[in-house]
Order: C-alpha cells, then sequence, then structure tokens
C-alpha cells in the first residue's frame, strides 16, 4: 500500500510537480514563480496548457519544441507574459529583469541545442 | 416629423462624406518572397491560405464591396494592419528555418484553437470559413512541413 502510495505520488509530481528535470535550478524557480501554475498537464486554464504545457514539452516532435522555445523567448520579451489581469491579482508573481533576462537566453539555448541535434 | 427628416438628412450627408476618406488598400500584390512563391505547398492547403488567411496576413487583400464602404473600410484595415504584424506571408521568404517552424506552430495553435479565422471575419467572408475535415489539413500540414523544414536543415 505505501509503495503503490509512493509510486502514485512519485508518478503525479512526475507528470506535473515539475517542469523538467534538465532545467538549470535558477531557470526552474522562475518557471516555477511565474509560468507553472497555468502552463501544465493539470491546469485549470485550458487556454494557457494548450497553448504551452511544461510538462509534456520535452515529449514533443523536436520541430514542434524549437517552435514553442523560441515562442517563449519572444513572448517575455514581447512583455506578454505572465499577462497583465494575472500580475494585478498576484504581483508577486512578476519576472524580474534579471529573470526575464535569464529566460529568454535558456529559451533561445534551448533552441540552438536543438538545432544542433 | 421634419426633425427626424433634417436628421436623416444629416447623417445620410456624414455618411457620403465619410466615403471621401478610405484608408489606404494593401494591394501591392502577394509578391515573389511569399510562401507560394517559395514553397511547393500542397493545392488544398494553398488553396486554404488562399482563402482563409491572406486576406490580413499579407499585401494581397481581396476586398469584396462592403468592405469598401467606410466606416467598414477602416476597421478592415485596422485588422489588415494588426494581422499583417502578427505574420505576413508575404514576406515567408526572409524568415529563417527557426522562425518559419515557429510560425507553423502558431498556425496550428491559433487554427485549432479557433481563434483564427476570427470568427467575425468568417460570418462575413464565408468562403473562408474552415470546415472540421480542412482544419485538421492544415494542423497536420503545418506539423509534418515544420518537420520537413527542419530535416532540410540537418
Amino acid at each position: 500500500m505505501l509503495i503503490l502510495g509512493i509510486a502514485f505520488v512519485s508518478f503525479t509530481l512526475s507528470q506535473t510537480g515539475s517542469p523538467s528535470a534538465q532545467m538549470p535550478d535558477n531557470v526552474k524557480a522562475a518557471v516555477d514563480k511565474a509560468c507553472f501554475a497555468c502552463h501544465n498537464t493539470a491546469s485549470q486554464n485550458a487556454k494557457a496548457k494548450e497553448k504551452l504545457d511544461f510538462s509534456t514539452l520535452s515529449g514533443l516532435a523536436k520541430a514542434a519544441q524549437i517552435g514553442k522555445y523560441r515562442e517563449i523567448g519572444e513572448t517575455i520579451e514581447n512583455g506578454e507574459m505572465p499577462p497583465k489581469k494575472f500580475l494585478d491579482n498576484y504581483p508577486d508573481k512578476k519576472l524580474t529583469a534579471e529573470e526575464s533576462k535569464l529566460l529568454i537566453k535558456w529559451a533561445e539555448g534551448e533552441v540552438k541545442n536543438l538545432m544542433k541535434k | 416629423m421634419k426633425k427626424f427628416r433634417i436628421a436623416g438628412l444629416i447623417l445620410a450627408g456624414i455618411f457620403i462624406v465619410l466615403q471621401f476618406f478610405q484608408p489606404e488598400l494593401n494591394r501591392s500584390g502577394l509578391g515573389d518572397n511569399s510562401i507560394l512563391a517559395k514553397e511547393k505547398l500542397p493545392e488544398p492547403v494553398a488553396a486554404m491560405l488562399k482563402h482563409s488567411c491572406f486576406d490580413c496576413h499579407s499585401n494581397q487583400t481581396n476586398y469584396p464591396w462592403y468592405d469598401r464602404i467606410a466606416p467598414a473600410s477602416w476597421l478592415v484595415a485596422h485588422h489588415v494592419k494588426e494581422g499583417k504584424k502578427q505574420l505576413n506571408f508575404s514576406d515567408w521568404g526572409s524568415k529563417d528555418v527557426i522562425d518559419k517552424i515557429t510560425e507553423l506552430g502558431k498556425i496550428g495553435d491559433e487554427v485549432k484553437s479557433g481563434n483564427m479565422p476570427i470568427p467575425s471575419y468568417v460570418m462575413i467572408h464565408r468562403d473562408a470559413k474552415l470546415s472540421k475535415e480542412q482544419t485538421e489539413e492544415l494542423i497536420a500540414w503545418t506539423v509534418k512541413f515544420s518537420e520537413e523544414l527542419l530535416a532540410k536543415e540537418e
């Protein structure tokens, strides 16, 4: 029973609990803070998870991943995410300038890595 | 009664005067750099892009007569301007492979979610409507084509 319980918890975690194992810690922290709440498989926000789901991102075809990472970078660069309405309710979720820069650089790095593979 | 007639005449006058103030038309042609000129697309996909996308996402808008009457013409001009800012199929040849793949992903997402073609546009321009099968075909093409573009790069 206990083993089943642990297996279930770890399964749930692997589905929804962490954005991606390969993310550097500081990137993961920023994604957890500002993105992951809406952009994961268990999210209630259908529109957000349809557009981008960090839980399944690494399982997409390579071309699709490249597109998504490029879009992540663009969206943050344009200041479109997190959305203004969301930030009105959760002002502490706003990305700092350093966090934005970090995410943009990370996303572009992922694009380059995928292109090389 | 006379008051209403005068008001009606004034409104009609304004309407007529408005017609002399028209936005510039987006009719410089699809161009040599367009997706149709640069890529070999399956015929049904090319037809869908032409009928459902190019009015706002290229340098060649097809204006039915009712799109030329102010103030509707200004609304159309605004949509075209915004649409081209997001994606202009006439500039396709200038994009690098990553941008092309990204655009294809966005096209798939927008069509899948029903955001595109814009429902109010489809309501008036009936031939722009995509059937369920067409939508699926277009989405499948975005996936397949982006994989092809990537494979060509490697």
